[in-house]
């Protein structure tokens, strides 16, 4: 019971105390401790558990060859994959002239060959694919159906168009045109009243005509009208002000869970 | 008019694999068939370009690569452009890998504009010191103690014989730091850990999507500007006057984008149709 | 639970001590890092102080969360249809907190598991949470009482490169259709991979992250979505436990703290520019 309870949760106390608390210290061993080699023991743990990850693939994986389960064509890439990303990291160096260790990423070895035909393609695959997947999740999910998600539909249509070349051409005074017709839009579903409208549209258009010819149609003025300026603002000001709120509050709950764990209250890592 | 409701109606239901074939169409063409868009540096590019800029000439600045083949579209036309800037105005560079792939990617992008555009000398104009695991905690190493952390460089060679490491001993003896970052660890993690507390100055170049989370950063002071995703660097590259890949890239970017705001549009205007015809229907 | 009068005593001995260690000359405190030390010792405090209350019975309302109520719900559609529960604990490893949530959570999700004898697949990208994560799975269906259904594979290792992992889960959602796929971890760019992909089999999807890039795309493409601390204070929630209980409401009311000291900064430096105090706010906060 000492082993499975008081002592993991004293470990965690006396670390949890040590490493908060040795940030407020300029005593060199302490602070050795916390800078150095806190890290470096959790990395060299990690490093020596990736044979457990590491075996636990290979074996689901030959299960799944030897007792031919559903798809275990596929398995024998993965496990062909791991084999040979051994070899070339540890058997055959492929170039003689450099030597191990600066292997993975010199000229002519075959780690660097792995990495130039095989990971970096399939990597840059997997990424590109999210740019079909925005296109589909911002098709379907994008719609008008209250207040809060009009405004995420028109910023985030703002800063789309506002990030590219494309929205530089785009001229102000379009935008003030579209303005106008969709407060025209907005007047007539709270007046219901074509007479109100029909005056607020073309009034509207006149005024932004007239204001255009006066200005000689500049592009970029007004420039809160025009999307790159528009789109500038909206990442500057309400996105930063969104931003730093939920950094604060997901670093009160980080504050929060990690206190947790050191005082001892949370204790799901025991089981409990 | 039922017609076109209908049509609409048709459009607004569209299975997701024609929305892939068109996006895929429209990413495509414009890289085959280029468009020459004008493009307009934004204010927090600017500020990356001044602050590069007015470095004096011989600076040493440290450049950390944290990408990967995946966000290589955005961050390695950044850093190729930074590189080139940088050399040009002859100043020394020092690179370091936060992610094992940034190593490769620095060996890339050196191999590039170190050795083919500008011909310089590896160990005098530029060193690559490599990657190193530990997250944070090289950044931590790197503010105290360079040189625990790296005794050698990544071509293999004693970091004491190499003629421009001589008086890099801590991140203080930088001049300046620029990060091209991807994610964890990246930019986030110079600021909090070598930028802020030692005051030396730093800009960033990152994806897209990270831009919203360095934005805080900027604002405050704490990063000189940043380089948001391939629009960035394509705006980086035409104030450095050198057109590259993010310049290339941004005709398919804003093609796609309006083609993701149409198919928004009509998504929404399907969705109306079918909400009043539902109230016909129910008599409303 | 420390009976009241000790934790006075404790209390007082600790604030003593420190007294007496500052007024010694505090060797080897870092003197331009005390604001933050009292910040952190009085936060702590109203989080121990709120704890406390809770334990001792008081009753603490906490809104209703959709997406930790629809856990349950979906934990019951999987038994329903007859298919797994897919768990995702994020992409990073033991030494971030959002992962150590992430476990949390599983472990609630795996009781809700061996309780209604569901089928759940968790598959990781690091190997210290693959150990974590069985520990974790193994309690809870020890503590449910079918410990014949734990077995160690229901949690393994896939790969630690990001895209390979979401390729590798991607294949999994594709070929065993769970019909509820929860994602509680740090995300980075593969979770929008894993949301559609998830979306495109019809099941049913709660993700919690505090990656704040990635939460607009759990928002778009998720049923339900834990937004920042919500994700943190699901154990609190899931369990129902007092102290942990408590520790939310503590979270809360140091939010009101900083809000106070915000505004009141924000005043104090109005009218500092003003010139009516001497006092400038940022140079106090600013050590």
């Amino acid at each position: 019971m000492l082993w499975k309870r008081q002592i993991p949760i004293l470990i965690v106390t006396v670390i949890g105390f040590l490493t908060l608390f040795g940030w407020f210290t300029d005593q060199p061993q302490i602070k050795s401790f916390v800078d150095d080699d806190a890290t470096q023991w959790f990395d060299i743990l990690a490093s020596f558990a990736i044979f457990l990850g590491g075996f636990n693939l290979l074996k689901l994986q030959t299960q799944k060859i030897l007792r031919k389960q559903e798809g275990w064509e596929y398995s024998i890439f993965a496990v062909a994959g791991i084999f040979f990303a051994l070899v070339a990291g540890f058997i055959i160096k492929g170039n003689p002239d450099v030597a191990w260790g600066t292997h993975v990423s010199a000229k002519g070895t075959v780690f660097k060959w792995m990495f130039t035909y095989m990971v970096a393609p399939m990597q840059a695959t997997m990424f590109a694919l999210l740019a079909f997947y925005v296109a589909s999740a911002s098709y379907r999910a994008f719609r008008i159906r209250n207040f809060e998600a009009t405004l995420l539909l028109v910023s985030g249509i703002i800063i789309m168009l506002g990030r590219v070349p494309l929205g530089s051409a785009i001229s102000s005074w379009f935008c003030l045109y579209l303005f106008v017709l969709f407060s025209g839009i907005l007047i007539n579903s709270f007046f219901k009243n074509k007479q109100y409208t029909a005056i607020f549209v073309i009034g509207g258009i006149v005024l932004v005509t007239v204001s255009g010819m006066f200005m000689g149609w500049p592009v970029d003025k007004p420039g809160v009208f025009y999307l790159p300026y528009l789109q500038e603002w909206i990442y500057k000001y309400p996105n930063v002000a969104g931003a730093r709120s939920i950094m604060i509050g997901i670093g009160l709950g980080i504050f929060s869970t990690s206190i947790r764990y050191v005082l001892g209250i949370e204790k799901s890592y025991i089981g409990e | 008019m039922d017609l076109i409701f209908n049509i609409i109606l048709k459009l607004g239901k569209v299975d997701r694999r024609w929305i892939f074939l068109t996006i895929a169409f429209v990413v495509l063409i414009p890289l085959m068939y280029p468009l020459s868009m004008p493009i307009r540096a934004t204010a927090t590019t600017q500020q990356v370009y001044d602050a590069i800029e007015s470095l004096p000439s011989g600076s040493k600045v440290l450049l950390s690569c944290e990408y990967s083949p995946s966000t290589k579209p955005e961050i390695h036309p950044m850093v190729v452009s930074f590189l080139r800037h940088c050399f040009k105005n002859g100043h020394k560079i020092y690179i370091t890998c936060l992610w094992p792939d940034g190593q490769f990617m620095a060996e890339e992008a050196l191999e590039e504009v170190a050795e083919k555009e500008f011909d310089l000398t590896y160990g005098e104009d530029y060193v690559l010191l490599g990657f190193r695991p530990g997250n944070e905690a090289v950044v931590k190493g790197i503010v105290s103690d360079l040189r625990k952390l790296y005794t050698i460089d990544a071509r293999g060679t004693k970091v004491t014989e190499i003629p421009m490491m001589e008086g890099i001993n801590r991140f203080e003896d930088f001049d300046f730091l620029f990060s091209g970052s991807a994610g964890y660890p990246g930019s986030i993690e110079w600021v909090q850990y070598a930028s802020d507390p030692t005051n030396i100055p730093m800009s960033t170049g990152t994806t897209s999507i990270q831009v919203n989370e360095i934005m805080p950063y900027v604002q405050a002071g704490q990063v000189q500007g940043i380089l948001a995703g391939m629009p960035g660097a394509a705006e980086y590259e035409k104030l450095i006057d050198h057109p590259g890949i993010g310049t290339s890239g941004m005709d398919a970017q804003s093609v796609a984008h309006v083609v993701i705001v149409l198919f928004i549009i009509l998504g929404n205007l399907g969705y109306f149709i079918e909400r009043r015809r539902e109230k016909q229907d129910r008599g409303y | 639970m420390m009976k009241d009068k000790n934790f006075l005593y404790g209390s007082i001995g600790f604030i003593f001590s420190f007294l007496v260690y500052w007024f010694l000359g505090h060797p080897y405190f870092i003197t331009e890092r005390f604001l933050m030390f009292v910040a952190i010792v009085g936060f702590g405090g109203i989080l121990i102080f709120y704890t406390r209350m809770a334990q001792r019975g008081e009753d603490i309302f906490l809104r209703t969360i959709p997406g930790l109520k629809a856990v349950e719900e979906a934990v019951g559609r999987s038994t329903e249809m007859g298919k797994p529960v897919l768990f995702v604990p994020g992409i990073q490893d033991m030494d971030q907190v959002e992962t150590v949530a992430g476990v949390i959570v599983l472990g609630h999700v795996s009781k809700m598991t061996a309780r209604y004898e569901t089928p759940l697949n968790v598959p990781v990208s690091r190997a210290i949470v693959m150990k974590a994560a069985r520990e974790a799975c193994k309690e809870s269906y020890l503590v449910e009482g079918r410990p014949d259904m734990f077995h160690e594979d229901m949690v393994h290792y896939v790969t630690d490169e990001q895209f390979a992992y979401a390729a590798g889960v991607n294949g999994i959602m594709v070929r065993e259709k769970p019909a509820a796929c929860i994602y509680m971890g740090k995300f980075y760019a593969e979770s929008l991979i894993l949301a559609e992909t998830g979306n495109s089999i019809g099941a049913i999807q709660i993700a919690g992250t505090a990656s704040q890039a990635q939460i607009p795309f759990f928002v778009t493409a998720c049923d339900y979505t834990l937004i920042g601390e919500e994700f943190f204070a699901a154990s609190a929630y899931l369990s129902g436990k007092p102290e942990l209980v408590g520790g939310v409401k503590g979270q809360d009311m140091i939010k009101l703290t900083i809000i106070v000291i915000l505004i009141v900064s924000l005043f104090l430096r109005l009218a500092f520019d003003l010139n009516l105090v001497n006092i400038n706010i940022l140079d106090i906060l600013s050590t």
